[in-house]
């Protein structure tokens, strides 16, 4: 029999080695310690509050502090501990319409905010765990289900309560004022301080996310943010594991709750008006963007996932900075399917010929031309308008265009490598032609199109999101 | 130390137990042994509340375990690993370790969040602990490694932080699943080696499920065959080994026993 001991390993060994061949930047990013990353936004946060008087901008930071309440939350069910939940939203409508009704002429109560708050949360909490009671029992699919049922039993019950017939009364009665929404509500009045300026909230805020960032970044490093990733990676082994897998997940489902009910008496109280529109899949849908995007199961992909959601909306209401972002991440898939430098160019030289041709092929069939001033938006229109032809009935065209850019983007997904030279500088004029003629004056709808495709973009690059760490399913 | 009496299983017309009854004193290494389907990691999730057999009874010292869930039966002192290694994959190697004293601590919510000083050493336990597990194994699962994700390791690695992460758990028995699946001669000859210093070091009382029979004959004090839920021999290896009913279990009827 050998004497082979127990073993030592060359790879363990070498590793010093395979550190220093890192590139300088990341090892640069590695070094600065943890605290210092996370100070220097709260940093930034703190004295952006002590120089600025913006009341814009002071409310998109309010915003951008709920959305970030928000995203930690769901990131705690959803990132930590794998629950699928889609009703989350309901729980902030809850603490919303929890707060409304107790501070409003809506039923005659004004509940002292110190009071409203701690209650309503602790309500949100307590329907939280109602909720996980049988939702814990699920996964994967068939939980997306049953929340997003609960979810949606939210919405129609705040929608369906401003007419109820009780035995006792005898009129119907308005509870929720159904989708009229709740205005004229009692701003937060703490011990005699009146929140009657937006930079209160902005204060008010800033200290929550503060603890809630050092809470939550403490809990999920210990025991229980462990069991919820143990939950997350296998619940089976998990529990054969010692764990108490039904109450870790009815844990994590309630500190998620809770945190949004929270947030929604904040909003409430902020807004001083609700209504059940902002409670609803929309909002749903962009706090899991904000997680997926920023990386599910990681605090700072959920800090910075919510920053993006919240700042980049904000920013597309600019037509100049949609333009720049457009032709940007247009360029730079260009160059990015181009491969070589100059094929680049010739794509770009392509376009250019396309437009004149488009031009003149245009005036030749007699189509009317529209006047700069009706479709020149921003800067990029001024230095293309003697270039691109846009017709007068831009809506018609525009439509057009739209069908063919996605029929054009279809074939290319499935044409042989040289046809699709030939259409890319087609789809690069159309993508052109229907961003100045329609997307750009059109910015509500414009913004969904560019976040949706920003999404799309970044899952196929980085599925794990920026922060998150790469994760496989079954190896 | 673990009492098997009378145990049945039984998924509709499907016997996979009938009637099985084995004991293990205290530090005695069994092992199990059986064709494909004779019903071995069934055994091992009735022990461990994955299923609820028919009938029979399982008991820990005298405490009985059936009608316990998982976790309960864990925490009383029975800890496995699984044939078709499962860990989990996407935490680091510490962590998973550190995670399986979840039964053994006591760290709530609040007193994490808030960095309570007895939440904080316990942390500091925990994590001592589990490189002292690792560390069991050599240097493989230490250093850097501990920080990797699992599914970095390579599948002998994985097999051993399988049963490191087993022992953080602090069982007074220990269930392993075919450890040998898939190893080499040279880390097979290590795992049996890892077995018996398990007992003579912490005192282990083990039931391991194996096919290698190198290992088989290397670690048991005494062997278990079973076919088709049926135990058909017990014994020391040499006995069982030459069993014929055994010989006829793996190889048909009518061969020849030989070892």
């Amino acid at each position: 029999m050998s004497n082979l001991g127990i073993g030592t390993d060359e790879w363990v060994a070498q590793h010093e080695e395979r550190l220093a061949s890192q590139s300088p930047l990341k090892k640069l990013f590695a070094r600065i310690p943890l605290w210092a990353k996370w100070g220097s936004f709260f940093l930034i946060a703190f004295l952006f509050g002590m120089l600025s008087d913006n009341q814009y901008l002071l409310r998109v930071g309010v915003n951008l502090a709920l959305f970030i309440m928000l995203s930690y939350g769901l990131n705690i069910v959803v990132g930590y501990a794998g629950i699928l939940d889609l009703g989350y939203v309901a729980f902030y409508g809850f603490g919303a319409y929890g707060y409304a009704l107790l501070s409003s002429e809506q039923l005659g109560q004004h509940w002292p905010t110190y009071v409203t708050v701690p209650f309503i949360t602790i309500l949100t909490a307590i329907l939280g765990y109602l909720i996980s009671l049988p939702s814990r029992r699920l996964f994967g699919d068939y939980l997306a289900i049953v929340t997003l049922f609960f979810g949606q039993v939210f919405v129609q019950l705040v929608l369906a309560s401003d007419n109820i017939t009780f035995p006792w009364a005898d009129d119907y009665v308005d509870i929720t004022a159904g989708s009229n929404g709740i205005p004229g509500l009692d701003t937060f009045n703490l011990f005699g301080y009146i929140f009657d300026d937006i930079k209160d909230y902005y204060w008010l805020l800033m200290v929550i996310v503060l603890v809630l960032t050092v809470a939550i970044h403490r809990v999920s490093a210990t025991r229980i943010g462990r069991a919820w990733r143990t939950v997350r990676e296998d619940a089976l082994v998990s529990e054969v594991m010692g764990v108490s897998v039904k109450r870790v997940k009815t844990l994590a489902f309630v500190a998620g709750a809770t945190i949004a009910g929270f947030a929604g008496t904040i909003f409430a109280g902020m807004q001083t008006s609700v209504f059940i529109n902002g409670f609803d899949l929309p909002l749903m849908v962009m706090i899991y963007a904000a997680i997926i995007l920023g990386g599910s199961g990681s605090l700072a992909g959920a800090l910075i996932g919510a920053i993006i959601m919240t700042i980049l909306p904000e920013l597309l209401r600019v037509p100049n900075y949609g333009a720049i972002l457009f032709f940007v991440a247009l360029l730079l898939t260009f160059f990015v399917l181009s491969k070589k430098f100059s094929r680049f160019l010739i794509y770009v030289v392509s376009i250019i010929l396309i437009g004149f041709a488009f031009q003149l092929a245009m005036k030749a069939i007699g189509v009317t031309q529209a006047n700069a001033e009706d479709w020149v938006v921003g800067f990029t229109g001024d230095l293309l308008k003697n270039w691109l032809f846009v017709p007068e009935n831009r809506i018609l065209w525009g439509n057009f265009a739209f069908i063919l850019l996605l029929s054009l983007i279809a074939f290319f997904s499935i044409a042989k490598p040289i046809w699709k030279h030939v259409l890319l500088p087609f789809i690069g004029f159309t993508a052109i032609f229907l961003w100045e003629v329609r997307l750009i004056a059109d910015v509500s709808t414009t913004r969904q199109l560019i976040i949706g495709a920003m999404l799309v973009v970044l899952m196929i690059l980085r599925p794990q999101g920026l922060f998150g760490q790469t994760r496989v399913e079954i190896l | 130390m673990l009492k098997l009496s009378n145990i049945s299983m039984e998924f509709g017309a499907l016997k996979t137990l009938n009637d099985l009854s084995i004991e293990l004193k205290e530090k005695e290494i069994v092992s199990v042994i059986g064709p494909n389907g004779a019903g071995k990691t069934t055994l091992f999730n009735v022990i461990t509340g994955l299923y609820k057999p028919t009938s029979g009874s399982v008991k820990l010292g005298s405490q009985e375990m059936l009608g316990l869930s998982p976790a309960e039966i864990n925490r009383a002192g029975i800890a496995r690993t699984f044939q078709n290694v499962r860990l989990f994959l996407n935490m680091s190697v510490l962590e998973n370790v550190m995670s399986a004293t979840f039964g053994r601590t006591r760290s709530g919510l609040f007193s994490s969040a808030l960095g309570l000083k007895r939440s904080r050493k316990e942390e500091a336990e925990v994590k001592e602990k589990a490189q002292e597990l690792l560390k069991f194994f050599g240097t493989r699962l230490t250093g850097y490694r501990w920080d990797q994700p699992a599914f970095s390791l390579s599948y002998a690695n994985r097999r051993r932080l399988e049963i490191a992460r087993a022992l953080a758990t602090d069982p007074k028995v220990l269930l392993l699943d075919e450890p040998a699946a898939g190893m080499n001669p040279k880390e097979t000859q290590e795992i049996t080696e890892i077995v018996g210093s398990l007992r003579a070091e912490r005192g282990l009382t083990i039931l391991i499920i194996e096919h290698d029979m190198h290992v088989v004959e290397g670690v048991s004090d005494r062997v278990v065959a079973l076919d088709y839920g049926v135990k058909i021999a017990e014994g020391d290896f040499d006995h069982v080994a030459t069993h014929p009913d055994v010989v006829e279990a793996y190889l048909g009827k009518g061969s020849t026993a030989t070892k």
